[in-house]
């Protein structure tokens, strides 16, 4: 009887002295796969430019209709981009069809995961919120 | 029928059609991409190759390789499957991946085709081509790298719409769409467009608005010309997008591209009541009470008739409906009438003189429920019916015509369709086509032979015709039952030195004509309002009518009258009842007076007779505007104490108004025209109204007020009853023409005698003719931001070079163009297409207003001078 109890002793202290597996979280972060399906997020070109040509497959491929309104326009050079494109990160469901569907890698889920937020309205991003150099900064006013 | 087999099945088909036509008949899938259902096929892209036994040990082409007996075809084998693999690869290789942006992208035959024939790689190379786009043309934007070169846009541009816009320059693998020259110089129908199975060819209206698959598609009659076209309009979020015709593809520019319209800048939002001569903004309630209290005052004070109402050739046949039971039933009056007046109503009263008023028999009220907008009558086997509407043609049967007689109408601009019908007729060895116009017009180009006269002199060479026509054909007997031949004959009294000083035509040109009619198996006329808006255009409609009765055919398909009805509803106005002396079907109106005609009102109104209008209630109809002598007409329209427009815009004739009341167009209601042509089209509703009203619903809603029980409570119950009441009807239903084929036809007539004297008045050295131009229709696609304003914005004087010589003008020069009535400024355009001494003006503008010049016509003198 007293054994099992020793065991448990024997691991607590064995514990105590090894690297700890949790994260002291939110101050330290865990560092996802490189796989991990975060939030879907428009891509940029390296001029810093939406690769997005409005076609709008991701919208028709989104199974819980959490992209919406894409509204295209006529650039100087004749081609398509969109001018509107809302994506509803309450309805999404991280499922990653949108950035099959792009022919253009456009759209690509990227690896945030503190998507909590007070206010409903912060989780729907509009054009500008949803492109890629400024979601960095996107997620500043968490708790 | 011939018997064949298909991948074993036993199927029975006509003679004559296609392998491809009887397989897609049963249901059996053949792929292809260059056939076209409306095209003649040429077998260019080869992927509809099939096994054909007996036949050649090759495949050959299912479009292009009729079904003869005993047919065995085999449509799907490896070998087939190879080798339309492989000839998808060579359309493929360089095919432009801009699916994502392409307008095309989701409709588009080659992604199908590819799909459908398991293409997934491209394993050959060619060199690539620069991609050569044109984006500067009008309407319709070009990407030759998207080009599949099937053909399908040259062919319908060349053998369907005529325009012969769009070629092929280069040959083999290099071949590439091309103009000739950037921008595009044609008539921007945009047909090619939706024709092509590739985005080579893509609207710029639509381009980058929606994907394909966005989009609910609401079937309509086009509401611009009388042509009777449906198409889908697509729409998304309550917008119109484009416009498509998926059953034949061919839709005129203003069809295609003029439904902006219904978001133009200037479009009415909220009733208008003037006061202090000023408009100021009004609710429904306040303004319709503000029309009810007038109305019945006026009543009070002066009797039912001091109410005269004028009805629209745009407006719906149920409004129209309505509109005449306000004041047939509610105020127990004649007092109405349509502006067609002045232009299709003459074709019908002169055409009523010869032929008859229909009358009808053996017709009787189904007891069956019938579907929304089909005629409750039914037609029973011994049905017969007479009348000028028998002697009408059908849209469908003019390219059944062996001979086409055009005479004062530029045919394409007036009436699409009809361009159409023609070109399809032409398609036909033995078709011969005569255009009779004082200035030329594009069918011109077909024309077998051209006769130009002096502007306004159609009735002497109609007379002329006639007598030489019955010198060569002394013991004609005209196929329809024809009273007063001699007598007729005898009137006709003009010597043939006449003719020609008079009409300026050559008498050999005028035997050539009458040999051809005397040959013709079935002849048909077609006229047009260039004829009909002439102040004797009713003798000249006659006169026509005349000529028919002595050389139709109406037992040959095709052989018929093809007077062109102006605006969408313009026959519907008249065949609802619309007119001062007939209700409904033409029924002559019993127990009351004729009202007088819109003629004679504004006659009275000028003489301040006390028989004149006090009030006047316009449906639509920019007086104004359409009649001739805008001077007169606004004057006389200012004594009227009590003016109610209805109309969709503050025209100038509602500036005039009291009250202006707006009104649904375009797609924003429901409702039914029946088109030049006698085909009933149904508008369904596909756009929110945004506040407008719909025009039988503001005139039930004013009879509600004024105490008349008009019972009108949507137009499905309004066509109901109206259907009812004509027996011209019967058995009509969306997309057929009245009258019913199974009705037998006993055609009689009279000749009547007509007018000969053709002076135009004044001494003036240039006669001036006010007719349509392509782009437009009326006034309603002149406003901002018109689809095909970006075309043609403005109105050109047209006038011959050598004219300009003399006058020393440059083109695009202003001119002054004056006549005894009035003056007006106008551009010039130099073409050889006017004859010297006439000059052309299209009536849609504003400005010039070419109605500020004319009398009583549409022809005038004018002298023109430099700026």
């Amino acid at each position: 009887m007293i054994i099992p109890l020793l065991k448990g002793l024997a691991t607590t202290l064995k514990m105590a002295f090894s690297k700890p597996i949790t994260l002291q979280y939110p101050e330290e972060k865990r560092e996802v796969s490189q796989r991990w399906r975060g939030h879907p997020e428009l891509t940029i070109n390296d001029d810093g430019g939406r690769r997005c040509v409005a076609c709008t497959l991701c919208m028709v491929v989104c199974p819980s209709n959490a992209i919406k309104a894409i509204v295209a326009d006529e650039a100087e050079d004749h081609g398509k981009y969109p001018v509107a494109f809302t994506i509803d990160l309450q309805r999404c469901i991280f499922c990653g069809f949108c950035q099959e569907a792009c022919p253009k890698g456009a759209i690509k889920l990227n690896r945030l995961y503190e998507l909590a937020q007070y206010d409903k309205k912060l989780l729907i991003l509009d054009i500008e919120g949803a492109t890629q150099s400024k979601s960095q900064l996107r997620l500043g006013d968490w708790l | 029928m011939v018997n064949l087999t298909i991948d074993g099945r036993a199927i029975q088909a006509k003679p004559g059609s296609t392998i491809l036509e009887v397989a897609k008949e049963n249901g059996i899938f053949i792929p292809f991409l260059c056939y076209h259902p409306a095209l003649k096929p040429i077998g260019s892209c080869r992927i509809c190759v099939v096994d054909v036994k007996p036949g050649p040990p090759r495949p050959i082409p299912a479009c292009a390789t009729t079904v003869t007996e005993g047919m065995e075809v085999v449509t799907d084998t490896p070998r087939l499957a190879a080798l339309r693999q492989e000839l998808m690869k060579l359309v493929l290789i360089n095919h432009a991946l801009e699916c994502p942006i392409c307008d095309k992208g989701g409709e588009c035959e080659l992604q199908n085709m590819t799909h459908a024939l398991g293409v997934s790689t491209v394993d050959l190379e060619a060199v690539k081509l620069p991609p050569n786009p044109d984006y500067v043309s009008q309407m319709v934007e070009r990407h030759p790298d998207r080009c599949v070169t099937c053909g399908r846009c040259v062919r319908v541009c060349r053998d369907r719409v005529g325009a012969m816009a769009i070629n092929f320059t280069l040959r083999g693998y290099f071949t590439e769409l091309a103009s000739g020259a950037q921008p595009l110089d044609c008539e921007f129908c945009g047909s090619c467009i939706d024709i092509c199975p590739v985005g080579a060819l893509i609207n710029k209206q639509f381009k980058y608005r929606a994907r394909a698959w966005d989009m609910v598609k609401t079937e309509i009659a086009c509401p611009f010309c009388g042509g009777g076209c449906t198409y889908q309009v697509h729409t998304k979020d309550g917008k119109i997008l484009r416009v498509v015709n998926e059953d034949s593809v061919l839709l005129c520019g203003r069809g295609r591209f003029g439904w902006p319209v219904v978001e133009a800048d200037d479009r009415l939002k909220t009733p208008l009541i003037k006061e202090n001569g000023n408009f100021r903004e009004a609710s429904w309630d306040e303004a319709l009470d503000l029309v009810a209290a007038k109305l019945t005052e006026t009543v009070e004070a002066g009797g039912a008739k001091a109410v005269y109402g004028v009805g629209s050739p745009r407006a719906t046949n149920e409004a129209n409906y309505v509109f005449q039971k306000f004041f047939r039933e509610g105020l127990a009056t004649n007092q109405l009438d349509n502006p067609g007046r002045y232009n299709y109503a003459r074709a019908i009263k002169a055409m009523a003189e010869v032929f008859g008023t229909p009358k009808l028999e053996g017709l009787e009220i189904g007891s069956a429920l019938v579907p929304p907008y089909h005629s409750p009558l039914v037609v029973k086997e011994a049905a017969t019916g007479s009348g000028f509407p028998f002697v009408l043609g059908k849209l469908a049967d003019l390219p059944k015509a062996d001979l086409v007689l055009v005479v004062g109408t530029d045919v394409t601009p007036e009436s699409p369709p009809l361009g159409w019908g023609l070109m399809e007729a032409k398609d036909n060895p033995n078709f011969r086509l005569v255009m009779a116009n004082s200035r030329k017009t594009k069918f011109d180009r077909y024309a077998h032979l051209s006769v130009r006269y002096k502007p306004g002199s159609e009735r002497v060479l109609i007379a002329g015709l006639i007598k030489f026509f019955l010198a060569d054909n002394p013991d004609w007997v005209p196929a329809i039952k024809a009273a007063g031949l001699d007598e007729f004959k005898d009137s006709i009294k003009i010597t043939p030195k006449e003719i020609t000083t008079k009409t300026g035509v050559e008498e050999a040109t005028l035997k050539e004509l009458a040999a051809l009619l005397a040959q013709a198996k079935a002849p048909a006329i077609v006229f047009g309002s260039e004829v009909m808006s002439q102040d004797k255009g009713q003798q000249t409609a006659l006169a026509l009518a005349d000529l028919f009765l002595l050389v139709g055919q109406p037992d040959a398909p095709g052989s018929a009258l093809y007077p062109v009805a102006e605006k969408n509803n313009s026959r519907g106005v008249s065949e609802v009842g619309v007119l001062p002396d007939m209700g409904p079907g033409y029924m002559p109106v019993e127990g009351t007076d004729a009202g007088p005609t819109l003629e004679e009102m504004l006659d009275l109104l000028e003489h301040d007779d006390a028989a004149a209008p006090k009030a006047l209630y316009l449906l639509g109809g920019d007086l104004l505007r359409s009649l001739p002598h805008r001077s007169r007409t606004k004057k006389l329209l200012k004594k009227v104490p009590f003016i109610v427009v209805q109309d969709a815009f503050l025209t100038d004739t509602a500036k005039l108004a009291d009250v202006v009341l707006p009104v649904a167009v375009h797609a924003e209601q429901e409702g039914t025209f029946i088109s030049s042509t006698g085909q009933l089209g149904l508008i369904n509703q596909a756009l929110p109204t945004n506040g407008v009203r719909p025009d039988w619903q503001i005139i039930s809603q004013l009879g509600t007020k004024m105490g008349f029980a008009l019972k009108s409570v949507s137009p499905k119950a309004i066509f109901k009853e109206l259907a009812k009441k004509m027996p011209l009807w019967a058995g009509l239903a969306p997309k057929l023409s009245a009258p019913c084929p199974e009705i037998k036809a006993m055609v009689s007539g009279k000749f009547v005698p007509f007018e000969v004297d053709i002076s135009l008045p004044g001494r003036r050295p240039y006669t001036l003719i006010i007719g349509k131009s392509l782009q437009h229709s009326g006034s309603f696609t002149t406003h901002h931001p018109g689809g095909t304003l970006a075309v043609t914005g403005e109105a050109f004087l047209k006038i011959n070079p050598e004219d300009a010589q003399s006058l020393e003008l440059a083109p695009g020069e202003v001119v002054k163009v004056i006549s005894s009535y009035g003056e007006i400024a106008a551009p010039v355009k130099l073409t050889a297409d006017v004859p010297a001494g006439v000059v052309f003006l299209p009536e849609h503008f504003a400005a010039p207003a070419a109605n500020n010049l004319t009398l009583n016509s549409n022809l005038v003198r004018v002298t023109i001078q430099k700026g």
